[in-house]
Order: structure tokens, then C-alpha cells, then sequence
């Protein structure tokens, strides 16, 4: 686990258009070990969009198939035209289908399958997707 | 093709793992699928280091506590674990309430199966999953460390070989070309419409194919070997 965890909350907003999702979702991250997340629920793009201009958000778990949109190809550029560079997660109960391989042209980090996800798998994401990758040599003040 | 009794992820989507959240999901399915709640996968240095779980080629959902002051006494380079991946290449269950690993100082698991992997460069790797069952893991040993190879095999040619791999793909070289124009993560994550941690993780990609340390020495490296112009 890195510094932020133990340092401060991280905030993850949850797009799904089926509320009893974000319930589910809440008792998983209570199990996830060492991880002090803050959860917050939206439930369509728009919102999703309005709440990421007003910042604050840390990382993304985008419901692939959010009506009236078709799926996350359609929802996730959404996201990164409002300017989040946060990570992105594409949560699914079903990620056969072929157009899942596109996730990253889309704006995506990840991909994750709804029965998949528990404290461990919690933990993983966001001990990878907030970890610094780049050294210190790397910070952009050498530029 | 495998053939799994809930071939979730294995199969046609070992062919489809893209990224290490890919390969998180691909050995903790196996890890699960027979009786392990946790699974490790790191490099196994030659000298007398132990293993470290916190490299940036590591895979794990090991809790904290294990990481934390146990880790020295089961994945350093003396515990039984670690000296087992050492000594040899075949497959084991250990029965770890004969083999104390420490883990069972933090309400651990009593048995693990230990599977020795190499990469196709000479790199030693151990797969080490924690369960309860021993005989069911015994069982199973072969066709575990089957799918094991097989995931791993796949995890070598996603993401462990870009290290070796020489030249940049399309991706990379417009990610160059952006930092060499003044860009930051961020700026260059709003033009490509991607997060900051992809643009970083393109950008330490780069870095270890060149062999180089900031990004200035990324930008000359990359001008002087003619790869952006």
C-alpha cells in the first residue's frame, strides 16, 4: 500500500444505473484491507461529468452498459473530454464481448468483471493505480 | 485451448490480457479456483536477496500484515518458501504447519503450492498460492502448474519483455514526441484522452527500453537514435 491510503481518503466515484450496485459495492470496499475509501454514486454520464469537473475525484468505476448510452466506448471519452485523467475501471458482469479488447483506445485503465470484485481485488487497484510509476529523477520540474 | 470447470478467464481470455490488472485477475482465478484466497508472483533473485513483493514486475493480493513484518521471515532469502523456489524447478505443495513460513504468526493458511516459472530470457520467477487444502492442491499439482506456465508464459510476452524489446511502438513514440514539445503527464493525457497513470506508465516503459533515467536523457536518447525526428 502506498502513503496515500494511510495518509488521506480516496475518493472513487461509481457510475451505475442500478443503485443496488452501489450498496454491493459499498460492503466490498468495507473489506478491503488498508484501504480508506471514500465512495460516492452517480447514476447516469451526465452527473458523472459534472462531478468530475468539480474535481475531487480519484478514480473512476464505470458501469460498461449505462442506459440510455450503449456502453463504456460511448461513456468513457465522456470522461476524458471533461479533462479526468484519473484512472478509469470498466465494471461488467459479463466482459466477453469482443469490443471489451478496445478498452484502453477508449480512455480506459482497466476492465474488471462484478463477481470479480473483493477486498483483495479492491486493494490491488488502487495499491497499481496510485502508485507512482516514475522516479523522482522523472518529476516534470527536469523538464 | 484449456478447459477449466468455470474457464472464466482462462482460455480465450488469456489470449485477450493486456495489462497486469489482466494478469491480477488471470492468477487470482486459478489461485481461487483451487481453494487458494491468495496468490504472489514475483521475481526470484540469484544471491542471497529475498523477494521483493513490491517490484514493479510483482503480482499479489497478499494482505498487508503479510507484506509487512512477516515478509522477512517467509519471502526472504532463508525462509522455506523462497529456498524452495531457489533449489529447485519442479512444482511442490508444502504443508506449512510442517515448514513454519510466519505467515501463521498472522492467522495464515497451511498450505502453499510453490511453482518455480522462467522467462524465455533466464529470469526465475516463483508462483506461490496460499490455501487450506492441501490434498485437493496435491491433486491438482500438474494441470495448477499447467496453467500456471501457460498465464505466466503470456504475462512474459505482454509485459515482461518490453523491458528487452528494442524500438517504441506508435504510442510511445507520440508520448516522446509530446514530453520533447514540453508537455506534462497530465497535458499529454487530455490531448490522447487517456489517465495519467496510462501516460506514466507508457513513459517508464520508454525509459527502460533506452535504458535511460529522466525524461530530458528519454527526449536526447530518442532524437539521437533518430526514433522522433
Amino acid at each position: 500500500m502506498n502513503s496515500r491510503q494511510t495518509s488521506q481518503s480516496l475518493r472513487i466515484l461509481l457510475i451505475d444505473d442500478d443503485p443496488a450496485e452501489f450498496t454491493l459495492l459499498k460492503r466490498k470496499l468495507a473489506k478491503a484491507p488498508g484501504a480508506n475509501i471514500e465512495l460516492k454514486f452517480v447514476d447516469a454520464i451526465g452527473e458523472a461529468v459534472d462531478c468530475v469537473k468539480a474535481g475531487g475525484i480519484d478514480m473512476v468505476f464505470l458501469d460498461n452498459r449505462l442506459l440510455p448510452n450503449n456502453d463504456f466506448r460511448e461513456t468513457a471519452p465522456q470522461l476524458r473530454t471533461a479533462g479526468y485523467v484519473g484512472p478509469i475501471g470498466i465494471i461488467s458482469s459479463d466482459l466477453s464481448g469482443s469490443y471489451f479488447q478496445l478498452f484502453q483506445e477508449f480512455g480506459a485503465d482497466f476492465r474488471i468483471g462484478k463477481e470479480e470484485i473483493d477486498g483483495t481485488a479492491i486493494s490491488f487497484i488502487v495499491s497499481e493505480y496510485t502508485r507512482d510509476q516514475l522516479s523522482e529523477n522523472c518529476a516534470e520540474d527536469f523538464l | 485451448m484449456l478447459m477449466l470447470d468455470a474457464a472464466v478467464h482462462l482460455g480465450p481470455e488469456l489470449e485477450l490480457a493486456v495489462n497486469r490488472m489482466d494478469f491480477f485477475r488471470l492468477f487470482k482465478f486459478l489461485a481461487s479456483n483451487h481453494g487458494c484466497e491468495y496468490f504472489g508472483l514475483a521475481e526470484i533473485p540469484g544471491d542471497e536477496q529475498g523477494v521483493n513483493l513490491r517490484h514493479i514486475h510483482a503480482l499479489h493480493n497478499f494482505p498487508d500484515s503479510w507484506v509487512g513484518e512477516a515478509a522477512t521471515k517467509t519471502f526472504g532469502c532463508g525462509g522455506p518458501i523462497v529456498h524452495q523456489l531457489k533449489r529447485s524447478t519442479a512444482p511442490v505443495v508444502m504443508d506449512l504447519r510442517q515448514d513454519p513460513s510466519g505467515l501463521d504468526d498472522v492467522g495464515g493458511p497451511e498450505a502453499a503450492i510453490i511453482i518455480p516459472l522462467h522467462t524465455a530470457n533466464r529470469k526465475r520467477y516463483g508462483l506461490v498460492m496460499f490455501g487450506d487444502a492441501e490434498a485437493r492442491m496435491s491433486e491438482n499439482l500438474a494441470l495448477i502448474a499447467l496453467h500456471a506456465s501457460l498465464i505466466f508464459q503470456r504475462y512474459f510476452e505482454v509485459i515482461l519483455s518490453l523491458d528487452s524489446v528494442c524500438g517504441l511502438n506508435d504510442r510511445e513514440i507520440q508520448i516522446v514526441i509530446w514530453t520533447s514539445e514540453g508537455k506534462t503527464s497530465v497535458e499529454i493525457a487530455i490531448i490522447l484522452g487517456l489517465s495519467e497513470h496510462t501516460i506514466n506508465s507508457y513513459i517508464a516503459t520508454v525509459m527502460r527500453k533506452l535504458h535511460v533515467v529522466n525524461r530530458v536523457q528519454m527526449v536526447a536518447s530518442a532524437l539521437r537514435s533518430g526514433l522522433i525526428s
